[in-house]
């Protein structure tokens, strides 16, 4: 399968964190020809377990969390709008006149309000999230039959391609990282390897990591592997804080990270051609890897992040090659492991 | 209603900035052709002119204008991203994180910014200004960005037409809507002679109706426009201007116009008469064409007839079905009545 089409699948499943349940059944799919999958309903995983499970060899952890960012209904006013809540870290700049779909009984448009320019003497200050009403475009008691408190809203965008080898959409940040991980299995689905592979694809990351914390438990792994995404340069920003687009993993340096194992997948991408850029940082990294590291007694533990701009915006953007470049150094550094 | 409402899904699918109508001009010049004479003038207006049923002395001008709000390329980075000037007045909190196309070609393109994470507070509670925001089409290089788009590309919001249920949603309502009724009369005849202009260039000042409305020379003139309603929870009172589902609006005066008052209450007449939902603005605000119209040569006595639409000049305007059906009702009537004054 072509990596456009691995991750367009993935984007495609809404799964605002707590509600993943369309997105789990995504990964599932693109999982089953390779490993055995378990969806769990109590914390919102599915684990997916390479095929020829052996209990005496240890197993590495690949991790990618499957929940998006979004909105969560607080309120339906008697007119038929929506007050909402932010699910994650929303964006308040691309909040208003944004095309959304509110996950009610059925899916439904709706649209998120502003004011015309006409009327506002300043049009500088963005709205909290609290503030903003959704449009629904029903009556207030119809809205109030489709709708309840709790309901999830997303701004959803068809993945598209841009130039050369990039794409645009919603829900990047994390599926990609699925993406990356699905491929790795895919393409060590023939391999004799001296170690298990087992993959977490974890909900609720964006809301405090929570998936992690107890996919990770009921994993019995030495190592992991946490893959995320992280910024890329775009005008505006500083460069000593970001990656670039197109250069490869960003492999994290950390002192909440295991040493030992970030030089094991540095040596390997050198050893192995594959791009790679490292990314330092000071303490946690705000990824699963801050949950998974403590988890079951200690676990050696890697971030390896694909460059994205415009995290946590329906217009995030993200280079394939990239993904491919990074699938290819877990598979090599998979191989590597004794 | 299906007629006008099919028009308007077709209209609202074209893009077509300020200075760039072509398509829009096409499309409508295939639907109208061979229903009336039809001429383009040099600034591209489409001047229309339709044999009624009988004649009057009068000579009456129904007008909507064809563009839309939009964006155009100024500058490409080294690095790939094009910067951009607004086309007309479109708010800079509706523009981050959207998706646009640009140019001929369509190429899809976002118009990002600094990540969140590494937003300060104060650029976190504001909108980012058009002079630091940019488009990405994914180009790595001027070089790269140049072999799919040139400087002076328009842009255009990614559009969409959605149904929901009474009311719906898409891009460039403003003023499609006024062209979907003006194309649905053309098709349905008139019953006097009448002149119609699908006009270029009403969001950067009304420049096509200025010309189209010269060369036509009306006594009367009926502006269909889309205006805005901001009934929304966040305005009450007066300050929703007007409201979606409460039919057709008709103004009594806006920034640029003071209306024909005998016109004024004649559409609010009829409204009673063949019991047509018809409201009026309780705010002075906005403008269209009426402003430059009623001001042509000696002077025009000129309506406005407007669909409400929330979230005008955004890539998500609201109407109501029912309220688009009400302005075409009203307008013809009006049309009528005016012969007969």
């Amino acid at each position: 399968m072509e990596i456009f089409d691995i991750l367009d699948t993935l984007c495609k499943a809404p799964g605002v964190s707590g509600e993943e349940e369309k997105a789990a059944g995504a990964v599932m799919k693109l999982c089953e020809p390779f490993c055995e999958c378990v969806y769990s309903e109590k914390n919102g995983n599915v684990t997916a377990t390479r095929k020829g499970f052996d209990k005496s060899k240890r197993t590495i952890l690949l991790d990618a969390h499957i929940d998006e960012i979004g909105l969560i209904v607080t309120d339906i006013t008697d007119d038929g709008f929506l007050k909402v809540a932010a699910v994650g870290g929303i964006d308040r700049r691309m909040l208003l006149a944004s095309r959304v779909t509110i996950y009610g009984k059925e899916p439904l448009m709706g649209v998120i309000t502003s004011t015309p320019p006409h009327l506002e003497k300043d049009s500088k200050d963005l709205p909290e999230v609290g503030d903003v009403y959704i449009d629904t475009g029903l009556s207030g008691e119809r809205a109030k039959e489709l709708i309840t408190r709790g309901d999830k809203v997303l701004v959803e965008n068809e993945l598209t391609r841009l130039l050369g080898s990039r794409v645009t959409g919603k829900a990047i940040d994390d599926r990609s990282g699925a993406a990356a991980i699905i491929r790795t299995l895919e393409m060590l689905k023939d391999d004799e390897l001296n170690v298990n592979v087992a993959a977490l694809f974890s909900s609720k990351e964006e809301i405090g990591e929570m998936g992690a914390k107890t996919g990770a438990f009921g994993i019995d792994a030495e190592w992991a592997a946490a893959v995320d995404v992280s910024f890329a340069y775009v005008p505006g920003d500083d460069k000593e804080d970001c990656g670039e687009m197109n250069k490869g993993a960003m492999i994290g340096v950390s002192p909440s990270l295991s040493r030992e194992l970030t030089e094991k997948i540095v040596n390997t991408a050198k050893s192995k051609n594959i791009p790679y850029q490292l990314e330092v940082m000071g303490g946690r990294t705000g990824t699963d890897a801050d949950n998974i590291a403590v988890s079951h007694g200690g676990i050696k533990t890697v971030t390896v992040s694909i460059p994205e701009k415009y995290m946590h915006t329906p217009a995030e953007v993200i280079d394939l090659d990239d993904i491919e470049n990074t699938a290819l150094l877990l598979c090599e550094f998979i191989r590597g492991l004794e | 209603m299906m007629s006008v409402l099919n028009e308007l899904e077709g209209l609202c699918a074209l893009d077509g900035i300020s200075g760039d109508e072509g398509q829009v001009r096409e499309y409508i010049l295939s639907q109208i052709s061979d229903k009336c004479e039809v001429s383009v003038d040099p600034l591209g207006s489409i001047i229309a002119f339709c044999k009624g049923k009988k004649r009057s002395g009068k000579k009456l001008l129904i007008s909507a204008h064809m563009d839309e709000v939009g964006f155009i390329v100024r500058y490409i980075t080294d690095d790939g991203y094009l910067k951009f000037s607004p086309v007309g007045g479109i708010d800079p909190r509706v523009v981050f994180g959207k998706r646009v196309f640009v140019g001929k070609n369509k190429i899809p393109g976002v118009v990002g910014g600094k990540v969140l994470h590494h937003l300060s507070g104060s650029e976190k509670s504001k909108a980012v200004p058009f002079d630091k925001l940019y488009i990405d089409i994914g180009a790595d290089s001027k070089e790269q960005a140049l072999s799919a788009v040139s400087l002076g590309d328009s842009v255009c919001f990614e559009g969409g037409y959605s149904d929901m249920g009474e009311l719906l949603c898409a891009k460039a309502i403003d003023d499609r809507a006024g062209c979907a009724v003006m194309i649905d009369l053309i098709k349905e005849g008139v019953e006097y002679d009448t002149y119609f202009t699908f006009v270029v260039q009403e969001e950067i000042g009304l420049r096509g109706s200025t010309a189209a409305a010269f060369t036509v020379d009306p006594d009367f003139a009926i502006v269909l426009e889309a205006t805005t309603a901001a009934d929304i929870p966040a305005s009450q009172g007066d300050k929703k201007v007007c409201q979606l589902s409460k039919g057709a609006v008709v103004t009594f005066m806006d920034r640029h116009t003071m209306y024909d008052k005998e016109l004024y209450a004649l559409a609010f007449d009829i409204g009673r008469e063949m019991n047509i939902p018809v409201q009026t603005k309780t705010m002075v605000a906005g403008g269209n064409d009426a402003g430059a119209i009623h001001k042509t040569r000696g002077g025009v006595r000129t309506a406005a007839v407007s669909v409400p639409c929330r979230y005008l000049h955004s890539p998500v305007c609201v109407i109501d079905k029912n309220d688009l059906v009400s302005v075409g009702r009203l307008t013809r009537e009006l049309s009528k009545r005016i012969m007969e004054l």
